[in-house]
Order: C-alpha cells, then sequence, then structure tokens
C-alpha cells in the first residue's frame, strides 16, 4: 500500500532568512502514530503545516494520497484539507461562539457558503455534531460559550472539531502542551482512541518524550530543520537524547504543572478598559 | 553610603552621586517651568480687573430662575417644533445621524485599514497607509472647523452641523474599527482554514464573531461623544440647542439660557449612564 503521505525534499525559508526546514524527506503509512520531538523552533509546526499547506513550502513535495498538495490550486487545496482534521496548542476556538457552532464549523469545508452565512445546518451535520461531542464527552456543555471551558474541554472541542471533517489524517500542534499532566493523558487518550478505533493516521508533535515513548507508533526527532531520529519510541536512549536535545539536556518524566489561564485578546482588554473609562479617546476630546 | 558600592567594586548609582540641592538638571528644570510661566503671563495680559463680583452673582441666580415658557409656542406662528425641548431631541439626533453616516463610511474602510487584512503584497499595504494616514488627518481637524467649513457649502443650520461632525468621527471611529480588526485572534483563522473553508466562510466564522462586541460598543461609545458634542455646534451655526442657547444669552434672557444649560448637562449625563451600563454589557 502507498504511503498516506510522502515528503520530498522539504525546505521552507521565511522571510525573516530563518531555514525552518532543511530538507526533509519522509513517508508516513496509513495507521501510524507518529510523534515529532525536538527542541522549540526544530521545525515541527512548519512541518505540520506544510502537510495541509498552511505553510507554503520554498521546495520540496507533499504527496497526499497520490495528490500534489505543493502544486494544487486553491480549490484542490481546500479539498484536500477537508480530509486532514488539525488541532492547536492555543485550541484555536472561536472563543466568543458557542461550543456547538464551533464544532460545526469543522463542516464548512463540505458546505456552500450561503449555507454558513444564513446559519443553515444540515441536519445530519447537527447529528454529527452531538455524535462527536458525546464521544468527547462534552455533549451537555453544547451551548455554553467555548472560552467559559477549561483547557482540556477546549482541546476535546477542537478534536470533536476536526473529527466533524471525516478525516484520513490527524495533525496535532502540541496538543497539550498548555494542560497540565492528567488532563494532557486524557486529550492523548481521546487521539489514541481514534487512532486505534477510527484507523486515523494521526502526527503529533509533543515536548515531552514520555508522551512520546507511551503514544507514539514511531518517533521523528527534528534538529535545525533536519530529521536527527526515525524509529521506534523504545529506541531513544540516553545517546540518542543528548544527540537530539544537546549535551545539557535532562529528561523529565512531565513538565511542571501549567496554568491554563488563558491571555485575554486585545480585543478584550481594549473593551474593558472604555467600560472601566479608562480609554484614551483618539479624537482629543 | 556611596561607599558601600565602591568598596566592592561596583558602580555608583547616579542618586547617590549628586546632591539634589546642586544638581544643575533639576534646577535647570525648575527655571525652564517658571520662565515659561512668566512670559506667557505677558503675552495672554490676563486682564481680571474689569470682573465685577456683584453682577456675576446677580446673573448665576437669574440662570437659576428657569424660564419654562420656552418649552411651550411662544406665540401663534411658533409650532411645537420651536419649543426648547423639541430642540433638544433634534440635537440628540444630530448625534445620531452623524454617528449613523459616519459609521456606514467607516466600517468598508476599517478593513482597508487594518495591518493584519493588508498584509501581502505591497499594493495592499500601500493602501492601508493610505487609509490610516487618512484618518489621522481626518481626526485632527477639530468638529467646530469642519462645521464652519461646510456652512460654506450648507449655509447655517443642521446640514452643516450633522456632516462636520459625521466627518470628524470618520476618522476616530475609522482608527477604532480598524485596531479592533487588528487585534483579533489570528489561532481561529487558521484553524477554520485547516477545515478546508474558503475565505468568505474564514471571515463570516472565525472573524465577525471577534469583532461585532468592540464594534457595537466603539459604536455606543462614539454615540455617547456625538451628542454631548452636538449641543456646542449651534455656537457656530451648525444648528441644534446650541443656537438656541447663543441667542437667548446675547438676547440677556438668562432665565432660559439656564432651563436650557440644565437639560444639555442632564441629557449628556444620561447619555453617559446609559453608554457606559450598555458597554459594560458588552466586554
Amino acid at each position: 500500500m502507498p504511503p498516506l503521505v510522502s515528503i520530498k525534499d522539504l525546505v521552507k525559508v521565511y522571510p525573516s532568512g530563518t531555514r525552518a526546514l532543511d530538507g526533509v524527506s519522509l513517508d508516513i503509512q496509513r495507521g501510524e502514530f507518529l510523534v515529532l520531538i525536538g527542541l522549540s523552533g526544530s521545525g515541527k509546526s512548519t512541518l505540520l503545516r506544510c502537510i495541509n499547506r498552511l505553510v507554503d513550502p520554498t521546495s520540496g513535495t507533499v504527496i497526499f494520497d497520490g495528490i500534489d498538495v505543493t502544486a494544487a490550486d486553491r480549490v484542490a487545496i481546500r479539498r484536500v484539507r477537508r480530509r486532514i482534521g488539525m488541532i492547536f496548542q492555543q485550541f484555536n476556538l472561536v472563543r466568543r461562539s458557542s461550543v456547538f457552532s464551533n464544532v460545526l464549523s469543522g463542516r464548512l469545508g463540505y458546505r456552500s457558503t450561503w449555507r454558513t452565512i444564513a446559519s443553515r445546518p444540515t441536519a445530519s451535520d447537527v447529528a454529527a455534531a452531538f455524535e462527536n461531542l458525546g464521544r468527547v464527552g462534552i455533549a451537555q456543555r453544547a451551548y455554553s460559550r467555548a472560552d467559559a471551558l477549561s483547557g482540556g474541554q477546549q482541546q476535546r472541542v477542537g478534536i470533536a472539531r476536526a473529527l466533524m471533517q471525516k478525516p484520513e489524517l490527524m495533525l496535532a500542534d502540541e496538543p497539550v502542551a498548555s494542560l497540565d499532566p492528567a488532563t494532557s493523558h486524557s486529550v492523548m487518550k481521546y487521539l489514541e482512541e481514534i487512532n486505534r478505533k477510527d484507523g486515523i493516521t494521526v502526527v503529533c508533535s509533543l515536548h515531552f518524550l514520555s508522551l512520546a515513548r507511551r503514544y507514539g507508533t514511531r518517533v521523528i526527532a527534528l534538529k535545525d530543520g533536519r530529521i536527527a531520529f526515525d524509529g521506534k519510541p523504545d529506541a531513544i536512549d540516553e545517546k540518542r537524547f543528548k544527540e537530539i536535545y544537546g549535551e545539557d539536556a535532562e529528561e523529565v518524566e512531565i513538565g511542571p504543572e501549567r496554568s491554563q489561564a488563558q491571555p485575554m485578546t486585545a480585543n478584550d482588554a481594549a473593551l474593558r478598559a472604555l467600560a472601566d473609562g479608562t480609554h484614551a479617546d483618539p479624537s482629543g476630546r | 553610603m556611596a561607599e558601600y558600592f565602591t568598596a566592592r567594586g561596583l558602580p555608583v548609582p547616579r542618586e547617590l552621586q549628586q546632591n539634589p540641592l546642586t544638581d544643575w538638571r533639576k534646577l535647570l528644570g525648575i527655571a525652564l517651568v517658571l520662565l515659561v510661566l512668566y512670559v506667557g503671563l505677558q503675552i495672554t495680559a490676563i486682564d481680571t480687573g474689569r470682573a465685577n463680583v456683584e453682577y456675576a452673582v446677580g446673573i448665576i441666580r437669574q440662570l437659576f430662575d428657569w424660564d419654562f415658557s420656552i418649552m411651550s409656542p411662544r406665540d401663534e406662528f411658533e409650532t411645537y417644533r420651536d419649543t426648547a425641548w423639541w430642540k433638544m431631541i433634534e440635537t440628540i439626533f444630530l448625534g445620531v445621524m452623524a454617528t449613523a453616516f459616519s459609521m456606514v463610511i467607516a466600517l468598508p474602510l476599517a478593513f482597508l485599514g487594518a495591518r493584519n487584512i493588508m498584509a501581502g503584497n505591497p499594493i495592499t499595504q500601500a493602501i492601508y497607509l493610505v487609509i490610516r494616514v487618512m484618518f489621522t488627518i481626518i481626526r485632527s481637524i477639530d468638529v467646530l472647523i469642519v462645521v464652519i467649513v461646510l456652512l460654506v457649502i450648507f449655509g447655517p443650520g443642521n446640514a452643516a452641523g450633522v456632516f462636520g461632525l459625521a466627518f470628524h468621527n470618520i476618522g476616530v471611529l475609522g482608527k477604532l474599527y480598524s485596531e479592533a480588526i487588528e487585534s483579533i485572534d489570528a489561532g481561529p483563522l487558521e484553524a477554520i482554514t485547516a477545515t478546508g473553508a474558503n475565505r468568505t466562510q474564514v471571515v463570516w466564522t472565525a472573524v465577525l464573531p471577534q469583532i461585532t462586541n468592540p464594534f457595537i460598543s466603539f459604536t455606543i461609545y462614539r454615540l455617547d461623544t456625538n451628542v454631548r458634542l452636538a449641543p456646542i455646534l449651534g455656537l457656530v451655526g451648525g444648528g441644534g440647542i446650541g443656537t438656541d442657547l447663543f441667542q437667548s444669552i446675547q438676547l440677556f434672557q438668562y432665565g432660559a439660557a439656564g432651563l436650557i444649560i440644565f437639560m444639555i448637562v442632564f441629557t449628556v449625563a444620561a447619555m453617559d449612564f446609559i453608554s457606559a451600563q450598555i458597554r459594560k454589557r458588552l466586554v
């Protein structure tokens, strides 16, 4: 069987001159749970975003199920994107919208623009939204505002949104980096479940090697935009670890507990200042 | 104290190096302020010698002896449209109409003046720059000056007032709207794009929910400000209740002037309160 994703000589140089990817080639097989590790800035996020072309690579090719993603036009790229789900470190939900409409937005790629503008989801999409919310255990919160949920719950909404696409591939960009250890495992277990039960191929970047060993079927380490390791998770010993993370690195089991508090957006801050009367009037009156 | 630092080979903080009484920078600063104040007094020649306290007290008394005859038609040629309460309503709507007109123009321009929307190619970036400079220039011309200029076109009256107020407001609202668009969270845009949605769907689902509340909030805030400015317009011929206030003072009708001032103060305070309450709920 041909690989689901085939990446060849991928290079990405940002306008700032940063060489995020420096010749990456790899094949991703169907059904894999591929974990990307590496230091911050090693190119994990860029590699993930080149697969669904949220980032345009400078050179090289990405083939998804026989389709050249790097050469696809606007319509073709949208057809590829809707077959690839994605979840994010900051969850990237529309915070002011309800959980339900966030989940429903996973179907946008399959629905016409007028349906979006008229807010007329199909009956089957509504049913699917509740089914997926039930799967991640938050159907009761369907009509809450997305930002009223805890970080772990928001990430589960993100998973439900991606599942709406009925994806063949799931990209996860540090999905648990903003979560505490206990919540991290609950989110990772949902990813494991969709990988095992639904047969969805998962490509997931992670900070912690312990999580990579526990959930990955294959680990790829990036260093300075190149592949530094490609193999089974348990093949990463002390020596390999130092190669990937540098001589001074120490392995930790799972990081310090992090706050789930989300930063206020600039608009929220401006609104609050305006309500408090502390906003500076630009008219000078 | 300074020895503590020198003994340890550390640089001595500037606060410890200088005696504040002999610090020439501080003394120069004080001298400069005094000089400006002295020169200012000479130039402006403020003369309080002609103030007549007894006369002033008399006028202030009259200001509170309200003349309620202005609240109804005074002769057979006047209708309710000539009464003070109607003029007050008219003035409030000068502010409302000015806000509405400027909103319709500022709304589309704001998208062209938002850096994150216009990023990408040099042409759109140039448009962004032109729009923002235009907003700044418009904003820097005071409302009263715009109204005076518009008198040439429309003559004295509500038209000059409304359009003068609206013109200035385009600059203010445009800037506020643009900044609201610039400060949206880009994360949801990326996520919705990743689902395979087209550009219109992305804007509709991820951008609009983020900007509606700031837009409503800024618009109500400017409505409040415009209603506050509207009574002043009459002083330069921009219509509204300000015209009546100006006339009653020139005709020494202080009882009428006092009542009009009270109505304006009451209206502005009420607007201020209502607008603050609405904006608080929008956060």
